[in-house]
């Protein structure tokens, strides 16, 4: 799968999530750039990634992702196994 | 020993001083030396050695096993021993108490004449601390987030590193632990800036916590005799005794260990800022917040359990507001955490756990009703007037559920807050006003002119490191500053009769 692929289907998810039509996600956005996106949302957001790419994120990747960009990668690493 | 005692001082520059002149390779050692000697300062007997050894010795076998069998089913086996056996242990030591009073409670409601007698249990200070510290220890070890610690030494080192014994910070190994083990050069600017922070923390501590704390002691303790414009005062001045005499513990911790070269993470900041309860809980207590979400709120989120919640609630009450319900019910019991944490007293419950969540999720399902509300009549919330509109508001919020946590039990906390509202002014003549203050007219200048100080340090600080900025500043200018500082503590620091520089308020939990 395309790096671009990832980036349109998590933009997606984010919307679905997030309910903002207008997100666009970069490997550089973190939660600070999404106003609703707290520790609250956060798992509700990793577990919707994970049904869109079905693959599994463990609690350390859950807890020290630090933007959309490292996201993206464990999600390549995954898919490619 | 506490934090700002003589006795402390002088510990600090003992270890400091030997610190620096050994062999950079034993410098940890120094550490563990110094941190073992703080553990057992007012407590040593075999008693709390065993105690000791009880969280040590599963965390470190238990640590390098999860490490020899990771990613397997035993791996998790391991890892839920080490934390049974933690825990058990923190339970039987803090909070049988808890326990027997609550069956006291439950046989006085069915007529059963039987009561427990409540129990004295001998515990180890910071026993909270470290038994927490060591879990998320053997946690970050199955996760992967760190190895373990193949020497026990060290091991012992890192649960017991003596500056976050009393109040904390939490740390973690990963970040902070490792760092305890490399060596470390003096370092002249460490020192200025550790030492700066110190003495800020212990002007928070006895110049403005200690005074405030005889206004609060004095009304809390006399409920009844003074009137409600005194006891919202005593309401409203708890907070501030609270957060001075915790954030001024913090600062002088991350001072010593900033001197010694290990940087800490940050536990406030700059909380009654906030505009929301949300918010000053990401202010406050940063680090208990942080353990909570990353070893409690996230697993249990993500757990089979939640998540089949969460569906079933999606498909009930719809996408928006059925994945809120599981959310709420991962808060709640986080929140009666925080209380436990606290102490676990129903005062703690209420007033650290319950109240909190209450006014987190009435901000959470009032917004888009208050959006739409100041959207109709037109009012403009990016506005200096509307922020602090919001943050008076969180203020006030939280030193009402305040109110419980300062309140010896709960029909106390009811008391007080009869007493607010019991419109009665009474006699309120200068005589009353300074007697229900517990001070003099002298000691409320000092007050009001040191809470102003720390007013202003505050918004400066909003924009960046006050301590860079004044040590940028001309010579005359930084030592008018670094010995007003020293002065004021000197001259104003409450040092008089009751004074208990060992009664930190945080240290108790």
């Amino acid at each position: 799968m395309e790096k671009e692929e990832i980036y349109e289907r998590l933009n997606n998810v984010f919307r679905d999530i997030f309910d903002d039509e207008t997100i666009v996600v970069t490997a550089e956005t973190t939660s600070k750039d999404i106003e609703d996106w707290d520790s609250l949302e956060h798992i509700n957001l990793v577990v919707a990634v994970e049904q869109e790419f079905g693959i599994k994120f463990n609690m350390n990747e859950v807890t020290t992702m630090k933007n959309v960009g490292e996201m993206v990668d464990i999600i390549i690493s995954r898919i490619s196994k | 020993m506490g934090l700002v005692t003589f006795t402390f001082m002088v510990f600090c520059i003992i270890t400091l001083f030997i610190y620096f002149i050994v062999p950079k390779k034993i410098q940890w050692v120094v550490l563990l030396v110094s941190s073992v000697t703080f553990l057992f300062w007012d407590n040593f007997n075999i008693g709390t050695v065993i105690q000791a050894l009880m969280v040590l010795i599963p965390a470190y076998i238990f640590g390098r096993l999860i490490d020899k069998y990771y990613d397997t089913k035993k791996a998790k086996r391991f890892l839920a021993f080490g934390i049974l056996i933690i825990l058990a242990q923190l339970i039987y030591l803090k909070y049988t108490n808890l326990f027997l009073a609550t069956f006291n409670h439950i046989f006085n409601l069915f007529g059963i004449k039987y009561q427990f007698g409540l129990v004295y249990r001998n515990s180890l200070i910071g026993i909270s601390y470290y038994s927490l510290i060591m879990i998320s220890y053997m946690t970050d070890i199955y996760r992967g987030t760190c190895k373990a610690q193949k020497n026990i030494f060290k091991c012992a080192l890192f649960m017991s590193y003596f500056p976050i014994l009393t109040s904390g910070p939490f740390i973690r190994y990963d970040s902070v632990g490792k760092e305890m083990y490399k060596e470390h050069k003096f370092n002249y600017r460490d020192m200025c800036y550790g030492l700066l922070r110190i003495l800020w923390g212990v002007f928070k501590i006895l110049v403005i916590s200690q005074r405030l704390g005889m206004l609060v002691d004095n009304i809390y303790t006399n409920i009844g005799i003074y009137n409600f414009v005194l006891t919202f005062l005593a309401v409203l001045a708890f907070p501030l005794q609270l957060y001075t005499n915790f954030s001024g513990s913090i600062d002088v911790i991350m001072g010593i260990s900033e001197i010694i070269g290990i940087k800490l993470p940050e536990n406030f900041k700059l909380p009654f800022f906030s505009t929301t309860i949300t918010e000053f809980w990401r202010n406050w207590h940063i680090t208990l917040g942080a353990w909570l979400r990353d070893y409690i709120f996230y697993p249990l989120q993500k757990s089979n359990v939640m998540q089949k919640l969460n569906k079933k609630c999606k498909n009930i009450f719809g996408k928006k507001v059925g994945k809120k319900i599981p959310m709420y019910v991962s808060m709640v019991i986080m929140w009666i955490l925080i209380g436990f944490w606290h102490g676990g007293a129903y005062t703690y419950i209420i007033g650290s756990g319950l109240l909190q969540f209450l006014f987190i999720f009435l901000e959470d399902i009032l917004s888009p009703v208050s959006k739409k509300i100041n959207d109709k009549l037109g009012i403009n919330t990016e506005v200096f007037s509307y922020k602090l509109y919001q943050v008076i508001r969180t203020y006030l919020l939280f030193s009402f559920a305040m109110i419980f946590f300062r309140a010896t039990r709960v029909s106390n906390a009811i008391e007080i807050i009869k007493s607010m509202f019991t419109f009665n002014l009474g006699i309120l003549n200068r005589k009353v006003i300074l007697n229900a203050l517990g001070m003099d007219l002298y000691d409320f200048a000092i007050l009001i002119v040191s809470l102003l100080t720390l007013f202003i340090v505050q918004l400066l600080a909003r924009k960046g490191s006050i301590r860079e900025k004044l040590f940028k500043q001309n010579i005359i200018f930084r030592w008018g500053i670094i010995y007003s500082l020293i002065f004021s503590i000197v001259i104003f620091g409450c040092y008089g009769v009751g004074y208990n520089a060992t009664a930190f308020i945080y240290g108790q939990f």
